[in-house]
C-alpha cells in the first residue's frame, strides 16, 4: 500500500517536472509584440468605429484622416510618407484588351494627355492658395468628395499629385510584390505561370511608359473622336485628376479636358467602386476602359485574378495617414502593441505601408482573431 | 456500438435510394461546375480565373489542414470557431426573444395587431443595410445582432403559426376535462407548437448561415465570411470558394443537430 502511494508521489513529480520544464524550456520565437489589423469596417466607416472604441486606430486615404481630424475624433499618429518617403499610391490602370482594339492606343494616349494636364493644372493651382484656380480646385475637390472645404484643402497638403512613373515607383511596386510572395498571398509560381521570369520582369512588363511618354505630343482635337468607360473610387481626393479633366471649369467653362483631346469620358457601371479590389473585377468583367486605383490591387488582382490590365500612369504619391482616438493616450508606434487598427483590405497600400512600419520596428503585425 | 451499426444498417435500407439520388444531383452539379470552367480555361476566357474547377477547389480546402490560410495567416479553425460562436450567441438571442414573442402574438389577438407591423417592416431589411448603424450601435455585438435578426423571424413567425393553429377540438376537450388556461397552456398549446418551433429554428439557422458574411464585416477579420470576403479581395478565388462549401458544411451540421434534437424531443413526446 505505501509502495503505491510512493509510487504515485513519484509519477505526480515526475508529470509536475516535465510539465513546468516544458514551460520553461518552451520560449515562443522572442518577439516585441503584435498589433492587430481588422479588415472588416469601410473607410467611410472607420471614424465612427474609432469614436465608439470599437478600433484603436485606423489608416486610410485622405480626405478621410483630415475629416477624423478637423471634427476632433482623431490625431494623426504617422503619415505614410514617414512610412515610405514618396511612396505610390494611386495609378491610373488601362485594360489592354481596349488598348488592343484599333483606337485603343491613341484613345488611351489622349487620355493620358488630359489626365497629364489636369495633374499639372492642379499643381500649378496648389502653388498659391489665394489664386482663383486654388479656389476652384478646392470647390471641384468639394464637389467630388462632399467634404467641407477646410477637410479638403488639408487633405490636399498631405499628398502630391504626379504623373511621371520613375525608378522609385517601380521599386516599390517590386516590393510590394515581394511582400505578397513572403504572405504567400501570391507565389512565384503564379507569376511564372502569368509568363514573368521574375518580380523584376512582372513590374517591368507590368508597367507600361510608352504609353505616357508619347502622350506629351498629342495635339487637342476638335471632335470626339471615341468613348472611354472611366472607373475610380467614391470620394478618394487622391483621384482628383480624373474629376478635374472631365469639369468644363478647369478649362474655359465650355469644353472639359477630356472633351479637349476628343475623348468621351463616361462613367463605368458601378463606379464610382469601394475599393480596388472590386474595380479591378469590373476590368475583369469588361466593364471598365481606363480606371484610377491603388497600385497593389491592381498588382495583386492582375497576377491571381488574372486581370488583363497595365499601370499607364501615377495619379498621386503619399497621402494616406495612421490615426487613433484623441486623447487614447497613444503617442508614438510601440503603444500599438495589442492593439486594433482598421485597415481598408489586406489588398490595399495602407496594409502594405503599416506592415512596413511595424515591422522595421521589429513588430509583427496579424489579422485580429477576437 | 451494436446499435449504432444496427440503425445505420436500417438507414441506409430505408433511405439508399434517396442518398443515391442526392448523390446523382451533386455529381452532375459537379461535372456541369467542372465542365463550365473547363470551357473558360479552355477558351482562356478573361473570367477563367473567377470559376476554378472544383478539383481546384477541394486542394485550397485540403491546403487549409496543412498550413495557414494564404489571406489571413490563421489557422482555418479560428475562422470555423469565430463564426460558430457568432451563430450560436445569435441563435440563442433569437431563441429566448422569438419564442416568447411569437406565443404572445399566436395567442392574442391584440399583441398580434401590435407586433405585426413591426415585422413586417422589419423583416425584408438586407443585413448589410444595418452594417454603419449596428456597428456603431452594438460596438462588438453588430455581428451577432445580424445574425440574430436572421434567425428571429422564422422562429418567431413559426412559433406564432403553431399557436395559432391549435386544434380548437383539443382545447375544448382539455376545457371539458376540468383544464385551467396554465394547463392547457402547458399539456395542449405548447407542444402542439413544438414541431413549429423546429421548423422555425431549422429554417432560422440556414438564413443565419447566409448572414455571416454581412455579420462578419462589423469589426470582425475572422469567420469564414471574413474568409470569403478577404480571399475575394486578394483574388485567392480557389480558397474563396472553398469557403463557400465551408458554409454549406457548417450550415449542415448545425441544422443536423437541431434534426437530432427534434427527433428526440417528438420521440419523447410520442408523436413518433
Amino acid at each position: 500500500m505505501d509502495k503505491k502511494i510512493l509510487l504515485a508521489i513519484v509519477v505526480a513529480a515526475i508529470v509536475v517536472g516535465a510539465v513546468v520544464a516544458v514551460a520553461v524550456l518552451y520560449q515562443p520565437e522572442s518577439r516585441t509584440g503584435t498589433v492587430y489589423y481588422d479588415t472588416s469596417i469601410t473607410v467611410p466607416n472607420m471614424k465612427a468605429a474609432l469614436a465608439t472604441g470599437q478600433i484603436d486606430g485606423f489608416i486610410s486615404w485622405e480626405p478621410f484622416v483630415s475629416e477624423a481630424v478637423m471634427d476632433d475624433t482623431g490625431e494623426v499618429l504617422m503619415w505614410s510618407s514617414e512610412m515610405m518617403p514618396n511612396h505610390p499610391c494611386c495609378v491610373v490602370v488601362a485594360s489592354t484588351n481596349f488598348i488592343g482594339t484599333e483606337d485603343g492606343p491613341d484613345l488611351t494616349k489622349r487620355f493620358l494627355k488630359a489626365h497629364m494636364e489636369a495633374t499639372e493644372w492642379m499643381l500649378s493651382a496648389e502653388e498659391d492658395h489665394s489664386s482663383t484656380n486654388y479656389t476652384l480646385l478646392v470647390t471641384l475637390a468639394q464637389e467630388f468628395t462632399l467634404k467641407n472645404s477646410s477637410v479638403v484643402s488639408s487633405a490636399m497638403s498631405h499628398l502630391k499629385y504626379k504623373y511621371e512613373m520613375d525608378s522609385s515607383f517601380t521599386s516599390a511596386l517590386e516590393e510590394f510584390t515581394q511582400m505578397y510572395i513572403d504572405l504567400n498571398i501570391t507565389t512565384n509560381e503564379t507569376i511564372e505561370g502569368m509568363g514573368y521570369a521574375s518580380v523584376t520582369d512582372f513590374v517591368d512588363s507590368y508597367v507600361n511608359e510608352s504609353l505616357l511618354a508619347e502622350a506629351a505630343d498629342v495635339q487637342p482635337s476638335d471632335t470626339i473622336l471615341g468613348t472611354v468607360r472611366l472607373g475610380y473610387l467614391v470620394g478618394d481626393i487622391h483621384e482628383l485628376a480624373q474629376f478635374v479633366a472631365n469639369d468644363p471649369r478647369a478649362l474655359d467653362g465650355e469644353k472639359s479636358m477630356f472633351e479637349k483631346y476628343g475623348l468621351d469620358v463616361v462613367i463605368a457601371d458601378g463606379a464610382p467602386f469601394s475599393s480596388g479590389g472590386a474595380e479591378m473585377d469590373s476590368f475583369v468583367a469588361g466593364n471598365v476602359d481606363i480606371g484610377y486605383l491603388g497600385a497593389p490591387p491592381a498588382i495583386v488582382k492582375h497576377l491571381n485574378g488574372g486581370a488583363k490590365t497595365t499601370i499607364v500612369a501615377q495619379a498621386n504619391i503619399e497621402g494616406s495617414g495612421l490615426v487613433v482616438a484623441k486623447d487614447s493616450g497613444i503617442s508614438s508606434i510601440d503603444d500599438l502593441v495589442n492593439k486594433t487598427i482598421s485597415v481598408p483590405n489586406t489588398s490595399s497600400i495602407q496594409f502594405l505601408l503599416l506592415k512596413i512600419a511595424l515591422e522595421e520596428r521589429g513588430y509583427d503585425f496579424a489579422v485580429k482573431t477576437s | 456500438m451494436v446499435d449504432i451499426a444496427k440503425e445505420l444498417r436500417r438507414y441506409l435500407q430505408d433511405n439508399g435510394r434517396n442518398i443515391l439520388l442526392g448523390l446523382l444531383s451533386v455529381s452532375v452539379f459537379l461535372i456541369g461546375w467542372h465542365l463550365y470552367s473547363y470551357y473558360l480555361s479552355s477558351t482562356d476566357s478573361a473570367i477563367k480565373w473567377y470559376v476554378p474547377a472544383p478539383g481546384v477547389v477541394a486542394e485550397a480546402f485540403m491546403d487549409w489542414f496543412d498550413a495557414p490560410d494564404p489571406g489571413t495567416d490563421v489557422w482555418v479553425s479560428v475562422h470555423v470557431i469565430a463564426s460558430l460562436k457568432k451563430i450560436f450567441l445569435g441563435f440563442v438571442l433569437a431563441l429566448s426573444v422569438a419564442v416568447p414573442a411569437g406565443i404572445l402574438m399566436g395567442s392574442s389577438r391584440m399583441s398580434n395587431a401590435l407586433g405585426r407591423p413591426l415585422v413586417e417592416i422589419f423583416r425584408p431589411i438586407p443585413p448589410l443595410a444595418w452594417i454603419p448603424i449596428f456597428l456603431v450601435v452594438f460596438v462588438g455585438w453588430g455581428g451577432i445582432a445580424i445574425v440574430f435578426l436572421g434567425i428571429f423571424f422564422p422562429i418567431l413567425l413559426n412559433v406564432q403559426l403553431g399557436v395559432r393553429s391549435v386544434d380548437p377540438v383539443l382545447v375544448d376537450a382539455a376545457r371539458t376535462l376540468g383544464a385551467n388556461r396554465r394547463q392547457i397552456f402547458l399539456k395542449v398549446v405548447l407542444p402542439f407548437s413544438v414541431p413549429y418551433l423546429m421548423t422555425g429554428i431549422k429554417v432560422g439557422l440556414g438564413i443565419g448561415w447566409m448572414c455571416i458574411v454581412a455579420a462578419e464585416m462589423l469589426g470582425s477579420s475572422t469567420g469564414v465570411g471574413s474568409l470569403i470576403r478577404i480571399s475575394a479581395d486578394l483574388s485567392l478565388f480557389p480558397t474563396m470558394y472553398a469557403a463557400m462549401v465551408l458554409i454549406g458544411i457548417l450550415s449542415v451540421l448545425t441544422t443536423g443537430v437541431a434534426s437530432l434534437i427534434e427527433r428526440r424531443l417528438s420521440k419523447w413526446m410520442g408523436m413518433r
